[in-house]
């Protein structure tokens, strides 16, 4: 049904979430040339548009947290530059330990953080209680703590990038489903989409849960697998809770939005693929439901609104797949993101941006390059923190 | 019962009492519509609209915890009952003024962006604005209530209404014992089934292999599970709401609203009512309160078995009638109306208007339960595509009643053909029965359509729950935002604590004259569990029993 303007691009991006717009704008305001981007759902139906809205800072690489630095200070000026604001509060990201091991490692992320100039705090079980009002006695032995992590509101910040997008004159279809491409030589020539197909040296996979799925249509093997989690919402409150909190055990994760809801997930992996759709289950609503009222006691009373799914797109050492494929030349990854595509997307898709247009990036390539992967002698370092 | 004492509790520190069964909505209300709440944003005055549960306008305070619904409430000795979202009261509330400095409502997604060093305090304004109560008190924990955990039965009916009951008797007659959820406060014992009473199913997931596992509650937070081979769905159906200028003043109500507003005399908190609709559910509303309706206006035709009714009691009829604003602040003093087709304008004065205009389904299970839901455009709204025998694409799962889309006499009759189907008798008759019409555009289509032509005046709210104004769906459609899905997430409207019972059906028809498509092309929200609200501390107390975290 969609017809698509053109049927030749400089570079079509498949995801018209929250990484693959922002990659749209940076590609058109370096004067990139046509770009489009498609999406098979509507604007918002995937991770974007279903996550809990953390950005922190609070990682285990130097990498990562520069570039968490970095964007968030981009969603701190958010608003001043696309016209949307996403309510991005920081009200700091609160970590908590249940025992000395997650202590531990805590305090290892304390020490990186801190000498990348973040001024994050190691807390005592008080100091981690004057954060959240009514925890539960002995609930953690510790913590950290770090005021400038936040949270936002996702969608405006997609409604943003997206009429930024369109307003520099980048093409937006949505409901069009990438099928494949056609790469004769190992060089992306043309995408085959829903609505027919079209030239383009460069095609950017920025389909968050779908990536994986689109890499092989493509026919590329790939590592990131799409894992559904759950999400819940209760009943909006005026403002009691500042923080993000988070739990190392369980991936436990809740903050109160600006709209008074208190909003979080807990990590049930349970490995199902998109095929199987984004159903809520009795499971995680009961088992979510058992850790914050045990976590929180005096929230028992408190109305569950409603709860959603969505997929976190997770690869095997948790670090994203950002750049060209070294298979196939003008197939650029913008994917991988383990839920935090959203915490990552400005920094991120700068680099994506640049990538494409054939310029260096500062990004290492053990940590996030594409073919990482397809050297299994590699040192692995892992990002462990995938949570919130 | 009698003689029972009556339950004395305090009402914003003054005693009050209730009779033994009586709601605290009811004993607040005695015939004066009570005024609980304030609007979640702009704090605009608000008071009981639906008295079933749903709507915002009764939320109280009750021994320290939020959000806690007046209407289905019974008060115990001794409580604390305070109104919530408001200084120093819900009648004069200062934060009122919101209301009055923003009369084109707050942009909070474009606005509140410069000077960056404001953030801060913007942050502080727009999070007071957002939530109905504060957090539970911290000695409000909830004691652990054991839950209701029931062995697997063969057949559960939600509902116990006339469809829910004629089912469980034919079943019962082929020897099948069923087990009844009901969620009303006071339910007649079901011959031939076990009842549970008091109990809201809010979740029917997808089936497993071994079938259905229903989640639940009873108030105030007993969970409840109960495992099922088969499901019958008797959820009913619910008066919507309609748009027109100060739709959400006080004294505008649903029919179930002003019938279950009811003294113990029988007279609503009404006086000089307008009853707005014209056919069935009107002519029931006009039978109950005779006494207290001085008009009927509706947006169509009037049937005329109202009409009959009317005449009799000399009241004035306006059919095809346009309704342009409601009139008043703290209470409903008049409504503006005008016939279709370029009549005058002109008003009726009084303190109650109470639609019963539009009845649709309860569909929420279908659509969790993953049944195919069609388009029947008779009422405008979803329902479950069914067999003859009244089963559902999802095998096991089965409509009967109003939920099903069934009408008058048939609605009993469909439970019997489940029941029938399901203890593999032999199918009745097999004439059709009476079901809401598939095709054709709904009456209120071509109403809003003339309705866009007049000029609006004052705030048209299009989501109570979170005071979304029809004017940001007007702009989210201008900017090109397309679908009832993008809709949502653009302007929250569907969002709030009713899930879109009361905003989304009427959204969906402006939204189809906006987009200029059929409502079924603008596509309907995911309807997310729980049906309503669940206390976290009764989903809680069914986790399964203590095993270690998942492996990571």
């Amino acid at each position: 049904m969609t017809t698509l303007a053109r049927s030749s691009y400089r570079v079509v991006v498949v995801g018209a979430g929250i990484v693959g717009l922002y990659t749209s704008v940076h590609l058109a305001r370096a004067g990139a040339g046509p770009i489009l981007v498609i999406d098979r759902g509507f604007l918002s139906s995937g991770a974007s548009g279903r996550n809990g809205g953390g950005v922190r800072q609070q990682w285990e690489t130097p990498a990562t947290v520069r570039l968490a630095r970095e964007s968030v200070a981009a969603y701190r000026r958010f608003g001043r530059e696309f016209g949307y604001n996403p309510w991005f509060r920081q009200g700091g990201y609160v970590f908590l330990a249940e025992n000395e091991t997650e202590l531990a490692h805590l305090r290892q992320v304390h020490a990186l953080v801190t000498s990348e100039g973040l001024p994050s705090r190691v807390l005592t079980p008080e100091e981690v209680a004057r954060h959240i009002p009514g925890l539960a006695p002995g609930a953690v032995i510790g913590g950290t703590y770090l005021g400038s992590d936040g949270t936002l509101y996702p969608f405006p910040a997609v409604w943003g990038v997206y009429e930024a997008a369109r307003s520099l004159g980048v093409e937006v279809a949505l409901g069009v489903e990438a099928q494949g491409v056609e790469a004769p030589d190992g060089r992306v020539r043309a995408i085959l989409t829903s609505a027919g197909r079209v030239e383009a040296p460069a095609v950017v996979n920025a389909a968050g849960g779908w990536s994986a799925e689109f890499s092989r249509r493509a026919g590329l093997t790939a590592p990131n697998t799409p894992t559904r989690h759950e999400i819940l919402a209760t009943e909006p409150m005026k403002p009691f809770l500042d923080p993000m909190v988070a739990r190392v055990s369980d991936g436990l994760y809740f903050s109160q939005t600006m709209r008074g809801e208190l909003v979080g997930g807990l990590t049930l992996r349970d490995g199902v693929g998109v095929a199987q759709g984004m159903p809520s289950t009795a499971r995680f609503l009961t088992e979510m439901s058992r850790a914050l009222v045990r976590l929180v006691p005096r929230l028992g009373s408190l109305g569950v609104l409603r709860a959603w799914s969505g997929f976190y797109d997770d690869t095997p050492d948790g670090f994203p797949i950002i750049g060209e494929d070294p298979r196939q030349k003008g197939f650029f990854h913008a994917n991988g993101f383990g839920g935090h595509g959203f915490m990552l997307a400005p920094a991120t898709s700068l680099r994506v941006a640049r990538s494409v247009l054939g310029e260096p990036t500062d990004l290492d390539p053990n940590l996030f390059a594409p073919g990482r992967f397809l050297d299994a002698r590699r040192p692995a370092p892992v990002e462990r923190l995938q949570l919130g | 019962m009698a003689d029972a004492p009556e339950r004395r509790f305090l009402f914003d520190g003054a005693p009050r009492s209730a009779r033994p069964g009586e709601t605290l909505l009811g004993a607040l209300t005695r015939g004066e519509l009570p005024q609980l709440q304030r609007s979640i944003r702009y704090h605009r005055p608000r008071a009981p609209v639906c008295a079933e549960g749903y709507c915002t306008g009764c939320l109280v305070r009750v021994n320290g915890r939020p959000n806690v619904r007046a209407c289905r409430y019974l008060p115990a000795d001794s409580d604390v009952v305070t109104t919530e979202n408001s200084w120093p009261s819900p009648r004069f509330d200062v934060y009122g003024v919101f209301d009055f400095l923003f009369p084109g409502g707050l942009d909070t997604l474009h606005g509140f962006r410069r000077p960056a060093w404001a953030t801060r305090a913007y942050h502080r304004v727009i999070r007071r604005l957002a939530g109905y109560g504060q957090p539970p008190d911290a000695n409000a924990a909830v004691p652990p209530q054991a839950p209701e955990i029931r062995a697997p039965v063969e057949v559960v009916i939600v509902g116990a209404g006339t469809s829910g009951r004629a089912a469980a008797a034919r079943l019962a007659e082929a020897g099948i014992r069923p087990l009844v959820i009901d969620r009303s406060l006071e339910t007649a014992p079901v011959p031939g089934a076990d009842l549970v009473p008091r109990t809201t199913v809010t979740f029917l997931p997808a089936p497993g292999p071994d079938g259905f596992t229903l989640l639940g509650f009873g108030e105030p937070n007993r969970g409840f599970q109960v495992p099922a081979r088969q499901v019958i769905v008797a959820t009913g159906a619910y008066d919507a709401s309609l748009l027109f200028g100060g739709n959400d003043h006080p004294g505008v109500m649903t029919a179930d609203g002003a019938l279950g507003m009811r003294d113990p005399s029988g007279q609503p908190p009404f006086r000089r009512g307008v009853l707005v609709g014209g056919d069935a559910r009107a002519d029931a509303v006009l039978a109950a309160l005779p006494d207290r309706i001085e008009a009927v206006v509706a947006p169509g035709p009037i049937q005329p078995s109202l009409v009959r009714r009317a005449s009799e009691e000399q009241i004035p009829l306006y059919p095809r009638t346009l309704l342009l604003r409601a009139n008043g602040r703290s209470h409903v003093r008049s409504i503006d109306l005008r016939s279709r087709g370029g009549g005058t304008r002109f008003s009726l004065d009084c303190d109650g208007v109470v639609l019963a205009h539009r009845r649709l389904p309860t569909p929420q299970l279908f659509f969790q339960v993953g049944a195919r839901m069609q388009w029947r455009g008779g009422t405008g709204a979803y329902y479950p595509a069914l067999t003859d025998a009244g089963a559902t694409t999802v095998p096991g799962v089965y409509a009967v009643g109003s939920a099903g889309g069934f009408l008058g006499p048939s609605s009993a009759e469909s439970g019997v053909r489940v029941a029938d189907a399901i203890a593999g008798r032999p199918a009745s008759d097999g004439t059709a029965l009476a079901r809401v019409l598939a095709d054709g555009p709904s009456e209120l289509e071509g109403y809003y359509r003339e309705l866009w032509r007049e000029p609006r005046a004052g705030k048209w709210v299009a989501c109570p729950c979170e005071d979304v104004l029809l004017k940001e769906v007007e702009e989210a459609s201008e900017r090109g935002y397309r679908g009832i899905e993008v809709i949502k997430r653009y302007t929250g409207v569907g969002t709030g604590l009713c899930q879109g019972r009361y905003c989304l059906p009427d959204t969906l028809l402006v939204l189809s004259m906006l987009e200029t498509r059929p409502p079924s092309d603008v596509g309907y929200i995911t309807q997310r569990p729980p049906v309503v609200p669940t206390p976290l501390a009764a989903f809680a107390a069914l986790a399964t029993a203590d095993r270690p975290p998942e492996a990571r």
